[in-house]
């Protein structure tokens, strides 16, 4: 079986990446900021993957296994955080954060 | 018998002792009663620092020959070693410090918790030889720092803090990891040396790899313009954390910028050089520029700690022996005097139960001597005065700087101080030099009782600052060894 060349995995990664990271500065609602960042670290985990085919070595896809985990567990925190300040009332929009000022 | 990889277990024994401390703490939250739970919690996460702090110094004397352990993903050698003698101490005083914050009591042992595997995960950090621990070390003290910066929840500044904290941290991780993820598709290979090695070093794909792996570090550093973060989070924090973050975080990416550039891509040396030499002098600016607006004290020291991101910057951008010794030399003093002067900060906010600006600080000299000192010091340390190590480090940097011809950072260092002369004399002068009419003295029913511990840990905090200006020859000693371990 013969997939895409590994260019178009550079090219997909990368507009995932561009993506993730013009959702994390443009959006405001922390909720979709948090899925951006996913996709920033899902779109490294793809070109791992990919690259580690390429190279016909496994230590890639171990490595994209163990991001996984990691972005789950920043992600925890994330959702953690958010929830605290709903609960406070705290309104969820990045732009209205602005109590630490200088 | 299947065939595993040796591990060097005395090695990596400063991350386990934090580790074991991080683990025993979680039960002390769940197993003792809330009346002694703040005093044991504390004694464990003090006894884990300072069983890290010793172990860190044997393996540092035990490990003259640089090597990497467990199948090459750690390195084993004194550039990692000394560094984690020097975030063992750091967290040591940050639990000195602690003790008396005004946190919750049901949650005091998980703070602690946090406290040490937020330290574990610096000591793994910094002996990282590989793309993968490089990344699993920094989300691991990353995310243990998030939850430390979020952690008084009864205050909106601390959450929205941590969050601000979590999303452009993860922002940089993210930027690492896909940096790292393509450096791996250039050569094929996680492990450092052998990334070094790699016979292409120009290819297009391993220079956007470097650069962005750079701009991950640089948020992590929070060097200019990556430290967006910095003046929010080091308010809204807690301030013993902040005290810990602005030492040991700043310690351990340093440490780990200057290795990843050094083994991993000497090729690029020409490259890596220039950018970082042009961070430095940002950081040198903003961080200074900004500090003069600001009028809250946290404030004021985290655009400090920017531009002192700056000043270790140049060391790297001179990326010789030379540069080595002087980045390892000014880390100790650095860590003793932020570490202090937010010691001191958390002292006048327990005593006002408000944040610090440079009007409630008006007359804290009088009303606490010995803190005052102690306060004078750190700020003459961090502006470079003789007699304190800030001196001798912006010296060594200054003189690394000059050897490879980078004048103008020297002179963009020197304006800098000049104009830090303005802002870190301006908070001595808050302290001490008001009109009886303007001091704020402590609310009614008297000053709260003096803190012992804190006490103690500004005073470790002031004999760095001055022993590392008279103790500069072994001092400078033991930077040449950790140095010693670097290709460069």
């Amino acid at each position: 079986m013969h997939g895409p060349d590994i260019q178009w995995y550079v090219i997909l990664a990368g507009l995932l990446f561009s993506i993730g990271a013009l959702g994390v500065m443009l959006r405001r609602n922390p909720l979709i900021i948090l899925l951006s960042v996913e996709i920033m670290l899902n779109s490294a985990n793809l070109l791992l993957i990919a690259f580690s085919r390429l190279h016909g070595r496994e230590d890639g896809q171990i490595f994209a296994i163990s991001v996984m985990a990691v972005a789950a567990s920043e992600v925890v925190v994330g959702l953690g955080l958010i929830v605290a300040m709903g609960r406070r009332h705290v309104e969820l929009d990045v732009d209205k954060l602005r109590t630490l000022r200088g | 018998m299947i065939d595993k990889p040796h591990v060097d277990w005395f090695a990596i024994s400063p991350s386990l002792a934090l580790l074991i401390a991080a683990g025993m703490l979680l039960m002390i939250a769940v197993f003792v009663p809330a009346g002694p739970r703040r005093a044991v919690a504390a004694c464990t996460g003090f006894a884990g620092f300072v069983a890290a702090f010793v172990f860190a110094v044997v393996v540092d004397v035990k490990s003259p020959v640089a090597t990497t352990i467990v199948h090459d993903s750690l390195f084993r050698d004194r550039w990692a070693a000394l560094a984690q003698v020097l975030i063992a101490g750091s967290g040591a005083v940050a639990v000195l410090v602690s003790y008396r914050e005004r946190l919750r009591d049901e949650h005091i042992a998980e703070y602690f918790a946090l406290l040490t595997a937020a330290g574990a995960g610096m000591a793994f950090f910094v002996q990282a030889s590989n793309l993968m621990t490089l990344f699993l070390g920094l989300e691991w003290f990353s995310i243990a720092l998030y939850v430390l910066t979020a952690i008084d929840i009864d205050l909106i500044g601390s959450l929205e803090a941590g969050l601000k904290y979590l999303v452009v941290g993860a922002f940089g991780s993210a930027t690492l990891l896909f940096g790292s993820a393509l450096v791996y598709g250039e050569t094929g290979q996680l492990s450092f040396d052998k990334i070094g090695s790699y016979g292409h070093g120009h290819a297009s794909m391993l220079v956007v790899g470097l650069a962005m792996i750079l701009v991950g570090l640089a948020f992590k550093a929070s060097a200019a313009p990556f430290h967006m973060w910095t003046p929010d989070v080091y308010q809204g924090a807690p301030t013993p954390v902040t005290a810990f973050m602005a030492s040991a975080t700043k310690i351990a990416a340093l440490v780990v910028t200057y290795r990843v550039l050094a083994v991993a891509f000497p090729q690029d040396e020409h490259l890596w050089r220039y950018a970082i030499a042009v961070i430095a002098c940002i950081s040198l600016a903003w961080g200074n520029l900004a500090a003069l607006v600001q009028r809250n004290v946290k404030r004021i020291l985290a655009y400090s700690s920017v531009s002192h991101a700056g000043f270790m910057l140049i060391a790297v951008a001179a990326a010789s022996p030379l540069g080595e010794r002087a980045l390892m030399y000014y880390l100790i003093p650095y860590a003793a005097m932020s570490l202090g002067a937010f010691a001191v900060v958390a002292a006048r906010e327990r005593e006002l139960g408000v944040p610090v600006t440079l009007q409630n600080l008006a007359g804290f000299g009088w009303e606490r001597p010995l803190l005052g000192v102690s306060m004078w010091i750190f700020l003459l340390g961090m502006l470079g005065f003789p007699l304190t190590g800030g001196f001798i480090g912006k010296f060594y940097v200054f003189a690394a700087a000059y050897n490879h011809g980078f004048w103008w950072l020297i002179v963009a260092g020197v304006i800098a101080t000049m104009i830090s002369a303005y802002y870190y004399l301006g908070v001595v002068r808050a302290m001490y030099f008001r009109d009886a009419a303007e001091l704020q003295l402590a609310p009614a029913g008297g000053s709260p009782p003096r803190e012992l511990l804190l006490g103690l840990g500004v005073l470790i905090c002031v004999a760095v600052t001055v022993g590392s200006f008279f103790a500069v020859q072994p001092l400078i000693d033991v930077a040449r060894s950790a140095a010693a371990a670097l290709p460069l």
